[in-house]
């Protein structure tokens, strides 16, 4: 790790990528994440990178696509609007099975909605968003420090995969500033590329022709592509799944299930109401695709707890996932605002108090 | 307390408070506002912030009404759309000062262009510039990248800098050390660029880990207003 600085988290997303041995990044800008742009067409040229803006957030999906393709580490950065228009690509390179990072700076929506934080972009994260059998592997980072580290793990994991990875950041994630230290640096090369790349045979280390398509006309070819696919996602829930437990070993009485910056909010109406003497728990899951099931079901199922409570920066998405995990063991709530106004710890603490 | 024990911040008229992305301009501004007020000025803020979409001097609108001070903002509704709109009524702000009139820029080049576009105003007006710097942010971590930004703000803005504001700062992280090592460096760039060293901060909380009498220019002690919603702002001294 090296000397601490203090970054707006845009900033530290730019220089995690670099840090990761990323030197393609394309994108368009948006708010409220231009500022990635803005610092990687400084830093690139520094590092002997590359920063290429396209004509708009569909070219740029299938800049990331071609350019995997070919074997390069790559990623985008945009704002909800903007990864719907990438979503076509985003299904196009998991049918292909190639790696790449893409960041979602999440705006108000539905539409142009606001430019104000909003976790409004959980379905279309988890549950699909393009067209197709496809997950991407999602983690929500809940600080700069946080967004930093899953950048870091990102390109691995995309590449492990051969898979879209994203990293799932409300508006304060890439505005809100903190200190942060930056990791070591890792190689730009992807160390398996061999698997899919098609960047010419006097690059390979092997004999195999590698071919980039998500093209399957014969039914049973289909269906076997999808299987594999569908295995990748099994083996994902079984390695990947990230989860932080906030005051569960306390007899708590509430538990909070809660994911980004909002779960921060969450964390101080924890400490607030534990002074007053309730004793509330939470999952933070860090992996919302695969999402911590086992760690939500068993945190609802403590004796003490009586009640789940969704608390999202949306009218009710994830709420959803954590239902289906609590499985009916105990009955489960929603709070959350999108319009742009982060709920207070006050609000969080009148709710919990109201739950119980 | 009182940091004009050591030095006083010696400012009146217009002043412009200019620097890179997160160099602390706006809470600089806001503070200095208060601490000015408190001291017996009357105090005027023009939030010219255009280009950035959070954590403006906006969100301190309620605390600065509070002190008494009068925020000049785009109109209500435009509060919180991504267009650069700049009120007329900063064309007051500048023919009209009062004691003490700070206008808070949004960061880089960029964000001083919107000063370029107020030049019939400032013409032949007496304006003080003040370049602020945090070392601990990217692109201001040498003298030369510090350099570099003054050339980019004045050639963007039509203004001239005429001071700096050291605000060496990791926010809760900064330690005594951090102030010093940053007090340091400003004075280098102070001594590289010919710019006269207007002023330091520190955080409230840290004051009386300082040695203040090391310092030769006065510390403006910063009250944290702009926080995530998990944090509460910090009292007002």
């Amino acid at each position: 790790m090296g000397k601490k600085v203090l970054m707006k988290g845009n900033e530290a997303i730019g220089e995690a990528a670099i840090r990761a041995g990323c030197l393609n990044y394309f994108a368009y800008p948006i708010t409220p994440q231009s500022e990635v742009a803005e610092y990687l067409a400084k830093r690139m040229p520094e590092v002997g990178g590359v920063f290429v803006q396209g004509e708009s957030e569909v070219a740029v999906g299938y800049m990331l696509f071609g350019a995997s393709g070919a074997g390069a580490r790559v990623f985008t950065t945009s704002s909800s609007p903007g990864i719907s228009l990438m979503s076509e690509a985003i299904s196009y390179i998991a049918g292909a099975q190639c790696p790449a990072v893409f960041v979602n700076i999440i705006r108000g929506g539905p539409g142009l909605g606001g430019i104000l934080p909003s976790q409004g972009d959980y379905f279309q994260s988890v549950k699909g968003g393009g067209h197709g059998d496809y997950r991407m592997l999602v983690m929500a980072p809940a600080s700069v420090q946080e967004a930093v580290e899953m950048m870091m793990v990102a390109f691995p994991l995309a590449e492990k995969y051969r898979n879209p990875v994203m990293i799932l950041g409300d508006g304060l994630i890439g505005q809100m500033m903190e200190p942060v230290e930056f990791p070591d640096q890792l190689s730009t090369e992807p160390s398996n590329k061999d698997d899919w790349a098609a960047n010419g045979m006097e690059y390979r280390r092997s004999d195999k022709r590698n071919l980039v398509k998500s093209l399957y006309l014969d039914p049973e070819q289909l269906n076997n592509h999808n299987l594999l696919l569908k295995s990748k996602y099994e083996r994902m829930k079984q390695e990947e799944i990230r989860y932080e437990a906030y005051n569960t070993d306390s007899d708590y009485i509430s538990l909070i299930v809660s994911y980004g910056t909002m779960s921060r909010v969450c964390k101080t109406a924890i400490d607030n109401l534990k002074e007053e003497g309730i004793e509330v728990g939470m999952i933070r899951p860090q992996t919302l695709f695969p999402f911590p099931e086992t760690a939500i079901h068993d945190a609802a199922g403590k004796p003490s707890c009586k009640s789940v409570m969704s608390i999202e920066m949306s009218m009710g998405q994830m709420v959803e996932d954590v239902e289906r995990c609590v499985k009916g063991n105990r009955p489960v709530g929603w709070y959350g605002k999108c319009g742009g106004d982060v709920p207070t710890p006050e609000e969080i603490m009148h709710v919990i108090k109201e739950g119980i | 307390m009182d940091a004009s024990k050591n030095h006083r911040i010696d400012l009146k008229g217009i002043v412009v408070i200019v620097g890179n992305y997160g160099s602390g301009k706006t809470e600089v501004a806001i503070n200095l506002a208060i601490f000015e007020k408190k001291a017996g000025t009357d105090v005027r803020v023009g939030d010219l912030d255009l280009v950035n979409p959070y954590f403006r001097t906006r969100e301190a609108r309620t605390l600065l009404k509070d002190h008494g001070i009068d925020l000049v903002l785009p109109p209500k509704q435009y509060l919180y759309a991504d267009l650069p709109i700049l009120t007329p009524e900063i064309g007051g702000l500048i023919q009209h000062p009062g004691e003490l009139a700070i206008l808070d820029a949004g960061g880089d080049d960029v964000g001083a262009t919107v000063l370029a576009a107020l030049a019939d105003h400032l013409r032949g007006r007496t304006v003080q510039t003040l370049q602020v710097v945090n070392p601990f942010r990217p692109f201001t971590d040498s003298i030369d990248g510090c350099l570099k930004i003054r050339r980019e703000i004045e050639a963007a803005s039509k203004l001239t800098v005429t001071g700096l504001v050291g605000n060496a700062n990791l926010i809760d992280d900064t330690t005594p050390s951090d102030i010093e090592e940053g007090y340091e460096f400003v004075k280098r760039f102070s001594a590289a660029s010919g710019l006269p060293l207007s002023f330091i901060t520190a955080a409230t909380d840290l004051l009386h880990r300082l040695d203040l009498g090391r310092f030769t220019c006065p510390v403006l002690p910063i009250n944290r207003q702009l926080v995530p919603p998990w944090r509460r702002s910090e009292p007002d001294y």
